[in-house]
């Protein structure tokens, strides 16, 4: 039988990519010291710190310190949501290329793209000697960075939106205003609404780290209680974050369903 | 006269959920105590932070943290290559389409999820008390990263898959095991690629951070720097790390292109 051959220069890409992955590897492998000895060993080591973990720290005690902390966690994310959301919705309009003249839209863009380059966490203690230690700092961290990710998003949204409506709002018509209102807006705020949803998703475990810096919530309880080497209260703290974290996922999933798919028709 | 359709009545989770959604924004702030005029007088002490800031100490950084870096990129490079390649296996177990067994199907899924619920710096505190301080605990934190986001969109895209060729594959006395492995990766392996370029970027990023609770990289560099408030020192370190993971992401967008 006659098996074709895959072109030559495919054959030399996939090997050259392969080779460079190999490479690659090897050379952070030997750079980071680590050794079959480490790789070997770290199940074990893993292992006994779970093990150590178990039985978790049941006490009311501990609840009435991690619950506080895990809520803290839950508001820091919804508020900076919001604050992304809100923020964000009209530079969303500013930074599309169909609503905006080019070197409007250009500029906007290249301010959103700086903000998404700063990670929550550095945001957050640059923000910190102004704000101080607690909730604010890490509101405020989530909140900015969520602007500039969200107003991506939404731009492209906007970006793609069927043009129909709006030559029809303009033949019959309709100011500039009108179009954004009636042609743009009813198009993409379900897109939108649920992108603010999946944000919110991120920044809930975003926020959840903030603690490491200081700026609230729970992550502060969980570095705290390794240091301490206190690892039942450890694990307790971990799991309630799960428990947060897998509760907001789903629900927010539930309605990020619904308001895209529509309401599901029993049949 | 017109007749106008009625505008259908909004629906219980428009009526519920938009007031329910505005009284938990307003019910969180209440909480973080977001207080204007504390802001405002505490913004009067913003020059203690912008005044290093924008003076940065280039020379220092660059004798500095050039070596972190490397070990950043190494960090993020061996843990993405590990964690994508853990994860090739496990998505097709985590998929209904290549899973015939409903339990095991769960349970894959399940623990795909139970990683992905984590997030990464819980990760590198947990690697740091379990290994010891070091890149190597960055290494394993990043790993688990990397492991739940491939492992939630590879095993969405095999969901997805065409079964034709599986199908066929069968049709000709393939065993289970054998159309997947002939039909069914074939048909993902250039997401798998594309997938695997987007999270080397998201781990590059992430890795900026492990620093902080002491699992290696640059991070090191910054969290010692931090607790003295040099931030001359740290925004040059900063726009380091904005530049390295522009040009990263430039080179992936290049390979993405054209391996699509």
């Amino acid at each position: 039988m006659n098996i074709p051959k895959q072109p030559l220069n495919q054959r030399i890409f996939k090997y050259s990519l392969t080779s460079l992955i190999v490479v690659s590897a090897i050379w952070s492998a030997s750079g980071l010291e680590i050794t079959l000895d480490r790789i070997l060993n770290a199940p074990a080591q893993i292992g006994t710190l779970v093990g150590a973990m178990f039985p978790l720290d049941l006490s009311s005690e501990a609840f009435e310190r991690i619950i506080p902390k895990v809520f803290e966690s839950l508001f820091i994310a919804w508020a900076g949501t919001v604050i992304g959301a809100i923020f964000s919705f009209p530079i969303s309009f500013l930074a599309a290329n169909n609503i905006t003249i080019g070197s409007v839209n250009r500029v906007i863009k290249q301010i959103l793209n700086g903000i998404r380059a700063f990670p929550e966490l550095i945001l957050a203690f640059v923000f910190l000697p102004i704000t101080g230690l607690g909730p604010l700092t890490g509101t405020l961290a989530v909140g900015i960075h969520s602007i500039g990710t969200l107003g991506k998003l939404s731009s492209e949204v906007i970006e793609g939106i069927d043009e129909g409506p709006l030559e029809s709002i303009k033949a019959s018509g309709g100011s500039k205003i009108n179009e954004l209102t009636f042609g743009v807006i009813p198009q993409v705020m379900p897109t939108i609404t649920s992108y603010w949803l999946y944000r919110f998703e991120i920044n809930l475990r975003a926020s959840a780290v903030l603690g490491v810096v200081g700026a609230g919530g729970v992550g502060q309880e969980l570095i705290n209680q390794l240091r301490f080497r206190d690892f039942p209260r450890a694990g307790t703290v971990l799991i309630c974050t799960i428990v947060l974290v897998l509760t907001a996922d789903t629900i927010s999933a539930a309605i990020r369903n619904r308001i895209i798919k529509g309401k599901t028709v029993k049949s | 006269m017109i007749n106008y359709p009625k505008k259908p009545s909004p629906s219980l989770l428009v009526l519920i959920g938009i007031p329910g959604g505005i009284f938990f924004s307003v019910f969180s702030f209440l909480q973080i105590g977001f207080n204007f005029q504390d802001f405002k007088n505490n913004l009067s002490n913003r020059y203690l932070v912008t005044d290093p800031l924008f003076n940065p100490k280039w020379a220092w950084a660059w004798e500095n943290s050039s070596d972190a870096l490397v070990e950043t990129i190494q960090i993020a490079i061996l843990a993405s290559i590990i964690g994508c390649a853990v994860a090739l296996p496990l998505s097709f177990y985590a998929s209904r389409a290549t899973n015939l067994n409903k339990y095991s199907y769960f349970v894959y899924k399940s623990f795909l999820n139970l990683v992905r619920t984590i997030p990464d710096l819980f990760w590198a505190m947990i690697f740091t008390v379990a290994v010891g301080i070091g890149p190597f605990a960055g290494v394993l934190a990043l790993l688990m990263f990397s492991l739940a986001i491939m492992g939630k969109l590879l095993s969405e895209t095999i969901d997805s898959i065409d079964p034709g060729p599986m199908e066929a594959a069968k049709a000709t006395g393939a065993s289970h095991n054998q159309s997947v492995f002939t039909s069914a990766l074939p048909q993902v392996l250039p997401n798998f690629t594309a997938y695997f370029l987007y999270i080397f970027e998201l781990c590059i990023r992430a890795s900026v951070i492990l620093g902080l609770v002491g699992a290696g990289g640059v991070g090191r560099i910054i969290e010692t720097q931090r607790i003295f408030l040099r931030f001359d020192r740290i925004s040059p370190i900063i726009v380091l790390i904005l530049v390295v993971v522009i040009l990263i992401e430039q080179f992936s967008v290049w390979l993405r292109r054209k391996i699509l």
